[in-house]
């Protein structure tokens, strides 16, 4: 489809409305000039009504067109509107009369072609007038319109374009068919005109400009409506009456009643203006107290809304914000009190014996806000509203007045209302400044784990005579079991399992001590008794009193086929044999690590020898796997790892590994969770 | 869940111990086992007959003590311990730092 450049309605309106009326103009001169010279200039008098008709549409599109555009709801500059250009029309008319003033008697004055162009000019200001202000007084009738509303604007609009033809039927005015479709559309109009919606909006000050534009309309519409009556007695002068036309004289009641409502109805809304803006006010506050916390924000700033929203809805003459901190009440705010005012008052309160019941009889969730009757040389009445967040009061806010029995139950219902909404305001507060820091704790625990999971090696060391595999899983976030290796020569390998006493966070930063103490120690070149020795000196210095760490260490030598392992409180380690094609726990004595922090460790560990064959396995594991319960409350046990193990011992380590955590889910039930760290490490000897 | 019991038997403070020792309740072992100290024990037994369960934790609260023990001259005996609780204190090797008796019996007759 090709686009067709937008036509702009308003332009074209308007320059069609000055075509029309030039040719209206154009029509009337010859007519005229016809029958100034007694000649029949031909032309039909509906030619006219035509033309006249069609100028009334252009100005009503024009107008339209305009007041749909600029209009957002500003009443005043819509009356103003129309009061500019009933003054502009006016003012022009009065021009005129000035001008034919001036000339007296000459020539010029009674010249009928110039009279009759000014007849021209001022039917069509008057028609622009009145058309313009109608469509105005429309966008206000159809303001906060109802259905029922918009069809009857409907009608009296279709009613009144019949007007515009009715000329063509009924050429004699204000005959009986005339008179009776006159007195339908004024009748129509006052009914229009009881929509007066927009006034109550406008603020004290408006109100006053608002009743001053109307005067000018109604001034200018009278003035105008009177011209028109003068018009319609010389008709000699003009060929035909262009005012006398059922749709301008219809629109000019419409404008006249409309104003005249408007008028009246702005008046006697003025005393109560203060009451609505009132009104306005509290509902603007109300949101301003629900919207005002966010979460870098403080509580202050909606204690502060609060004040002044309960102040002014009370009208109250003095007030203060009390909070209490730490038991202590302190006054955090206060308007219109000096200090020592304040002193007093505060002092009057305390002793108040109402006060002190009011607040003992009743828990802080059902306090009420309580008017007080107080002795003071200023002020006679006090109000004190409660604030209660989570169900402990936080503060107080009294007012206090100059009158007595200042606040009324309206004032205090307002109030009590503001004041739930402030808590309920402080208490989102609170608890969003809780999520975010919540969700920074979340952060930084998410760091804290991929730290530990950095801890624990990603490559195991080995070589081609034995396959190694581990696994470990946390409880909470970050836990305290730990395993690594290290390769002290080409065939001298050293295998570490730990476990820190406790879980969580504690258990963690203590695994990382182990880290370091087995990498500086294993560097010595150690035996696995003089490793948890020198461990066991290193960590009694820096464990806390009530933790221990339990391992055990394993050193394999490849080339003689031999591991030489201690253990220090460490759950035993698994050795499948497969000559023997049995599995039995490697027995040795051994305590944990910094339970005895002095040189007597030395006689509570021992280490041991052991051989191996081709095809043996070691299966060393923490804790979390043998106490792990299911829903019966029974442990794992060691003997359900042996019996797994010996019958998967053809199996790879991998293979073993996931068959292990498999059975131990298996074991502890669907979705229940393994409340400890385990680990595994699995060495098979190929 | 765990409930603890301090009772007087002269000359001893027994403490006996119902149902699970975990991280979250070990400082109830612990306040326990400080006011016996406080209150000048010289001679604590604990009666783990009813002890289901103890973590890592727990024994720690038994470890932490030793050296107060041992410092300030007080007997300190568990009894009564079923096989799975009496393997983890062995496991950890804290039965040979702890006297653990089989029984109350055992206790009177060797002290």
């Amino acid at each position: 489809m090709p686009k067709l450049p937008a036509i702009h309605i308003g332009k074209l309106s308007f320059l069609l409305a000055i075509l029309v009326w030039l040719a209206l103009l154009f029509v009337d001169l010859v007519r005229l000039f016809g029958k100034i010279n007694n000649m029949d200039a031909g032309i039909a008098q509906e030619f006219t009504w035509i033309l006249e008709a069609l100028f009334f549409l252009m100005i009503y599109f024009f107008y339209q067109y305009r007041i749909a555009k600029d209009s957002k709801n500003d009443f005043l500059e819509l009356i103003w509107r129309a009061a500019s250009t009933g003054i502009f029309a006016t003012g022009v008319y009065l021009l005129i009369q000035i001008f034919y003033f001036l000339l007296g008697d000459t020539k010029l004055a009674g010249d009928p072609f110039l009279r009759n162009f000014f007849y021209h000019v001022h039917f069509a200001l008057i028609s622009i007038f009145i058309i313009s202000t109608s469509l105005i007084w429309r966008s206000l009738i159809l303001y906060q319109k109802s259905k029922q509303v918009v069809k009857q604007w409907q009608t009296y609009e279709l009613i009144l374009l019949g007007c515009l033809f009715f000329v063509f039927f009924q050429p004699v005015s204000f005959d009986y068919p005339f008179l009776f479709v006159l007195a339908i559309t004024i009748l129509m109009a006052v009914v229009l005109s009881v929509n007066l919606k927009w006034i109550p909006y406008l603020t004290f000050k408006e109100k006053w400009k608002t009743l001053l534009f109307l005067f000018f309309i109604l001034l200018c519409a009278g003035l105008l409506f009177f011209q028109t009556n003068r018009f319609l007695s010389s008709s000699e002068m003009y060929p035909i009456n262009l005012m006398d036309n059922l749709f301008l004289i219809s629109l000019f009641f419409f404008t006249i009643i409309y104003a005249f409502f408007s008028f009246l109805v702005t008046l006697f809304n003025l005393p109560t203006s203060s009451v609505f803006e009132q009104k306005l006010t509290e509902a603007i506050n109300f949101q301003r107290l629900s919207q005002s916390i966010k979460p870098d924000e403080n509580e202050e700033q909606v204690l502060d809304i609060l004040l002044d929203s309960c102040m002014s809805a009370s009208y109250a003459d003095g007030a203060w914000l009390e909070v209490t901190r730490e038991q202590e009440i302190e006054i955090a705010q206060a308007r219109f009190i000096d200090e020592k005012t304040k002193k007093e008052l505060f002092y009057l309160l305390e002793e108040n014996s109402v006060k002190k019941q009011w607040l003992a009889e009743h828990i802080p969730d059902h306090l009420q806000p309580l008017s007080l009757k107080i002795e003071h040389s200023k002020y006679l009445t006090a109000l004190i509203v409660p604030i209660v967040v989570n169900k402990s009061l936080i503060g107080q806010l009294v007012l206090f007045k100059e009158v007595r029995d200042g606040f009324n139950k309206e004032m205090i219902n307002i109030i009590s209302t503001f004041a739930r909404q402030a808590s309920i305001a402080v208490e989102n507060h609170r608890l969003l400044n809780q999520a975010v820091r919540n969700e920074r704790y979340q952060e930084e625990l998410k760091i804290a784990q991929r730290v530990q999971k950095s801890l624990l090696p990603s490559k195991l060391d080995h070589n081609e005579t034995f396959d190694i595999c581990a696994y470990s899983n946390a409880a909470d976030e970050v836990g305290g079991d730990y395993y690594d290796t290290f390769q002290l020569d080409e065939h001298r390998f050293v295998i570490i399992i730990g476990d820190v006493s406790g879980k969580g966070t504690s258990a963690a930063f203590h695994m990382s001590q182990m880290k370091g103490i087995f990498h500086s120690l294993i560097q010595l070149n150690l035996s696995p008794s003089e490793f948890m020795i020198r461990a066991n000196a290193a960590l009694s210095r820096c464990l806390e009193r009530n933790h221990f760490i339990t391992a055990s260490i394993f050193i394999i030598d490849t080339h003689q086929k031999t591991f030489c392992h201690a253990r220090a409180g460490h759950v035993p380690t698994l050795m499948y044999q497969n000559h023997l094609k049995k599995a039995e726990y490697l027995g040795i004595d051994g305590l944990g690590l910094g339970i005895l922090r002095n040189i007597q460790y030395e006689n509570h560990v021992e280490e041991k020898t052991f051989t191996f064959q081709n095809g043996d396995l070691l299966v060393l594991f923490t804790d979390g796997i043998v106490e792990a319960k299911n829903q019966q409350h029974q442990q794992f046990g060691f003997e359900r790892i042996r019996t797994l193990v010996e019958k998967n011992q053809s199996k790879s380590p991998r293979e073993m590994q996931t068959i292990l955590v498999d059975a131990l889910h298996e074991f502890v039930g669907g979705d229940g969770m393994i409340d400890d760290d385990y680990s595994t490490v699995i060495v098979k000897f190929i | 869940m765990l409930s603890l019991e301090i009772i007087k038997e002269h000359p001893h403070h027994i403490l006996t111990l119902n149902g699970e020792i975990d991280a979250s309740n070990s400082v109830e072992l612990d306040d326990s086992i400080r006011k016996m100290i406080d209150d000048g024990a010289q001679s604590i037994l604990v009666d783990g007959t009813n002890l289901h369960y103890i973590s890592s934790a727990g024994l720690g609260v038994f470890m932490s003590y030793l050296e107060d023990f041992q410092a300030e001259g007080i007997r300190f005996i568990i009894y009564g311990l079923g096989p799975s609780v009496l393997e983890v204190f062995k496991i950890l090797g804290l039965d040979q730092l702890i006297s653990i008796m089989p029984d109350k019996e055992t206790v009177i007759k060797e002290i």
